[in-house]
């Protein structure tokens, strides 16, 4: 099993490698100039050129990128072209926010639709599995501005329950801290349970199917245990691929939850560097993303083994 | 109570203020009052208002940096470092004197040499500073408080140079930091002015901290935009950047926020029906919106094309498209200079007026020999402004029977290919669109120079129109302003520099226990108190 983590975790290394090449060559080809969105409006084109030659913008393709490969060998992401602030540091002040989302979000979408998900397949067929496949069929169609809005609208405006924007870090306290995230939560949660719930009564269906399942049943093994005990654990290597697959979703989803509320978190910073074609940030945070997307993968593999002891690495 | 229940009402207390949920005493309520939230027009991205001139960079920086003098609202220049200046007979000399006691946010006296090298920094970055430059003899500070600008020739615009609000400002900073080459950005915020730039809490894309500086000496006389005495009444103000219009606006009801630089006007009804919420004109010299063809590159490089595009253009198109049916926000505009202020006109705007005539454009087009090759138009479809502009034009367009290459891309990609001067097909383009704030818009203004290769993006050539401008620097009274003004706006039109599509204002908003805040070209936070 440690063989096979090590070898894992350095095959994460060609990856990276690659992301990194492939980001910088995109980046390099897209359209835009970072020196024409610093000089503003009224500068010559002189201007711009100079600005272009202070940032080293106009060296070649070959001698840029190996720079940036020596840096992030040394663990420097490099500095931002705007506010001439490090990008790690650019990533420390927002990681938080996001991690916060992210984690409030699969908590409370798990906690939702994994129920949903076993009590749509236990009463498949009724109205309660058609309400709650329609629920999902919404919660997949409707974008995540829409529901952020109309959270905010009625849990923010007319109710004053709860705050429209912002975030308040752990350290100010837990309930500021929760009372920001349960609105953008909610919001960047719908298509998440969606999708669960979705995957959760696919796989319990074909399980409920199965003969040791019937056999359970004859043996008089109440219904809560029958579903949540053996069925549940049964279906559970679809499901937990599928939250894993999610966290993409979720990482794309918090780009559009941060912005409609006003979360500086890491979606917000990559759209800001993508929009001012800041080089250096954008690289740092497809790196990062595609670093945490591997880790998401790998310890999905290693929970196939806690999940079903068949699996042997 | 029984013990039971005291019991579970004291450990329900204890969990909640545990947590932070507890309402928050009086005496923080007070410390609440002495804290502004403002929501700007953008994210301050950086802060180095030299290298960086966007107008979100300058209004911050308007807080943080003091200048030597200032606009008034009377667009007049004012002393506001300057205790006294003296200019010799002969115009060539210029001795300033600095007020006793100004002092930076690091506690160092503000000196004659820190005034010196903020000016060669500003002057090599700034159209006024550069023709100042251009005729320098020598910039040298005499003693600690007094400094001496000689020149060639004399520029009667001088204190209009050192007191504009228009981009980039010249801002004093400690001489080690103004010592920074221009091209590259500053990584110290020590400030002059009113407020002190907090760094640890500067998130960009989040927040801006500014926190009083204690120490500052303002005038005495009242405040007027960048002039008078600039009283904090608040002790902290907190930059929040609200991308989202929707959310900026819910905020506001909500009182999570006090002032919202810029409203879009969809929200303004709404905003209107909230009992706790202001709203206003932001600015009464508002915005003027423009599109620029390209004079290297045919059509546009013949004249008569040009003005086939003004002969068939609607202004009141743009504008409804633009700011929508709410005729108090906007008005046609038949020249290049902001309604409202001394030196407007419409001399030669005829063009621009009356109804449209499409034939007489046609017939134009037809004699500048066009002949159907494309026309390469830039619109930036994440701009609010540049968006419905492209949109109108593309439309006049196709009407005048002419083959659009409509490039449908992101505000960062038409700042880089506008710089493009290769020909359309080749990366080029003939036209693209933007807009110009309304204080700005004078004859100083570098959207109006048309002098070939060092003009802006467009590059027109046009002698008579720089010899307008240079008839205006030299003017000595405001009737000889005048004067040249009007010329020059009838030079400009016939030659078509870049063609108006009208004038527009927009609102602000804030919460009514906020007082003090003031129309103007940015914001301006002195006088601006709020109460509980």
């Amino acid at each position: 099993m440690l063989t096979y983590v090590i070898r894992r975790v350095l095959a994460t290394i060609p990856v990276m490698a690659v992301v990194a090449l492939f980001v910088f060559s995109l980046l390099y080809i897209a359209p835009g100039d970072p020196a024409a969105v610093i000089a503003g409006d009224q500068a010559t084109p002189a201007d711009v050129e100079r600005i272009r030659q202070s940032l080293g913008l106009d060296r070649p393709f070959l001698i840029r990128f190996g720079e940036w490969c020596w840096q992030i060998l040394h663990g420097d992401l490099g500095t931002s072209i705007f506010t001439n602030l490090p990008v790690a540091n650019l990533i420390a002040q927002r990681i938080e926010p996001t991690l916060s989302l992210m984690a409030v979000t699969l908590v409370f979408a798990v906690c939702i639709a994994v129920p949903m998900g076993v009590v749509a397949a236990w009463k498949v067929g009724t109205w309660i599995d058609r309400a709650i496949m329609a629920f999902a069929v919404l919660g997949f169609s409707v974008p995540v501005f829409v529901v952020g809005y109309l959270l905010a609208y009625i849990f923010a405006l007319q109710l004053d329950w709860l705050p429209v924007q912002g975030y308040s870090p752990l350290s100010n306290g837990l309930w500021p801290w929760l009372k920001h995230l349960i609105l953008p939560a909610v919001a960047l949660g719908s298509v998440y349970i969606a999708l669960i719930a979705r995957i959760t009564r696919a796989a319990m269906l074909e399980v409920l199917q199965q003969d040791y399942m019937r056999t359970a049943r004859a043996k008089g093994m109440g219904q809560t245990d029958l579903l949540f005990v053996h069925a549940l654990k049964n279906a559970a290597v679809p499901i937990v691929t599928v939250i894993g697959i999610g966290i993409a979703l979720l990482i794309g989803g918090a780009v559009v939850t941060e912005t409609v509320f006003a979360i500086p978190g890491v979606g917000r910073l990559t759209v800001d560097a993508i929009l001012r074609r800041d080089y250096p940030v954008i690289q740092g945070i497809v790196l990062l993303f595609s670093f945490v997307y591997v880790l998401v993968n790998l310890v999905i593999d290693l929970l196939y083994t806690v999940l079903d002891p068949r699996i042997r690495y | 109570m029984d013990r039971r229940t005291f019991l579970k009402s004291a450990a329900g207390a204890g969990t909640l203020t545990a947590v932070g949920g507890l309402s928050t005493p009086a005496i923080s309520q007070r410390v609440t009052a002495r804290v502004l939230r403002f929501v700007p027009q953008a994210d301050l991205a950086n802060f180095d208002p030299i290298w960086g001139t966007q107008y979100v960079v300058r209004n911050a920086a308007a807080m943080v940096w003091d200048t030597l003098y200032g606009f008034d609202e009377n667009l007049a220049p004012r002393r506001q470092m300057v205790e006294a200046e003296e200019v010799s007979t002969d115009g060539l000399t210029w001795t300033f004197r600095l007020r006793s006691g100004l002092k930076f946010h690091d506690g160092e006296p503000v000196l004659a040499k820190d005034a010196v090298a903020s000016l060669n920094r500003w002057a090599a970055r700034d159209t006024l500073g550069l023709m100042i430059k251009a005729l320098q003899d020598e910039l040298v500070a005499v003693d600690d408080r007094t400094f001496r600008w000689v020149l060639k020739k004399p520029f009667p615009k001088m204190l209009l140079a050192l007191g504009k609000n228009s981009t980039p400002v010249c801002f004093i900073m400690p001489a080690r930091i103004a010592a920074t080459d221009p091209f590259r950005q500053i990584g110290e915020y020590i400030g002059s002015g009113p407020m002190r730039f907090v760094r640890d809490e500067w998130v960009p894309g989040g927040r801006a901290v500014f926190e009083r500086f204690t120490d500052y000496i303002p005038r005495q006389e009242p405040s007027s935009w960048l002039a008078g005495g600039k009283q904090m009444q608040v002790d902290r103000i907190e930059w929040i950047i609200m991308p989202d219009a929707g959310t900026a606006s819910a905020a506001l009801q909500n009182g999570e926020i006090d002032w919202w630089e810029n409203p879009i006007t969809d929200v303004v009804p709404l905003l209107r029906k909230s009992r706790n919420v202001m709203v206003d004109i932001a600015d009464p010299l508002g915005n003027i919106g423009v599109f620029r063809m390209n004079h290297l590159y045919p059509p546009f490089s013949d004249v008569r094309a040009r003005r086939a595009i003004l002969t068939a253009m609607s202004q009141e198109d743009y504008m409804r498209a633009l700011v929508g049916d709410d005729t108090t926000l906007w008005k046609p505009l038949p020249g290049f200079f902001t309604p409202g202020t001394p030196l407007y006109t419409e001399e030669g705007g005829e063009i621009l007026q009356g109804p449209r005539n499409l034939d007489a454009a046609r017939k134009l087009l037809a004699q500048s020999g066009y002949a159907g090759q494309p026309v390469t138009c830039l619109i930036g479809q994440d701009q609010p402004i540049t968006k419905p502009q492209g949109d109108i034009t593309v439309d006049l367009l196709k009407r005048l029977g002419m083959n659009v290459d409509f490039a449908a891309i992101d505000w960062g990609t038409v700042g880089a290919r506008r710089a493009v001067k290769t020909p359309p097909g080749q990366g080029g383009w003939q036209m693209f669109h933007t807009w110009f704030a309304g204080a700005d818009c004078n004859a100083t203004h570098f959207g109006i120079r048309a002098n070939g290769d060092k003009a802006w993006f467009g590059w027109p050539d046009v002698p008579e129109v720089e010899a307008q401008v240079a008839a205006w620097f030299e003017a000595k009274t405001l009737d000889e302003e005048k004067a040249a003004t009007r010329r020059l706006n009838k030079a400009a039109l016939e030659s078509v520099v870049y063609a108006p599509t009208g004038f527009f204002l927009q609102y602000q908003a804030w919460r009514k226990n906020v007082t003090g805040i003031v129309k103007g070209p940015l914001p301006f936070f002195w006088g601006v108190s709020k109460t509980v």
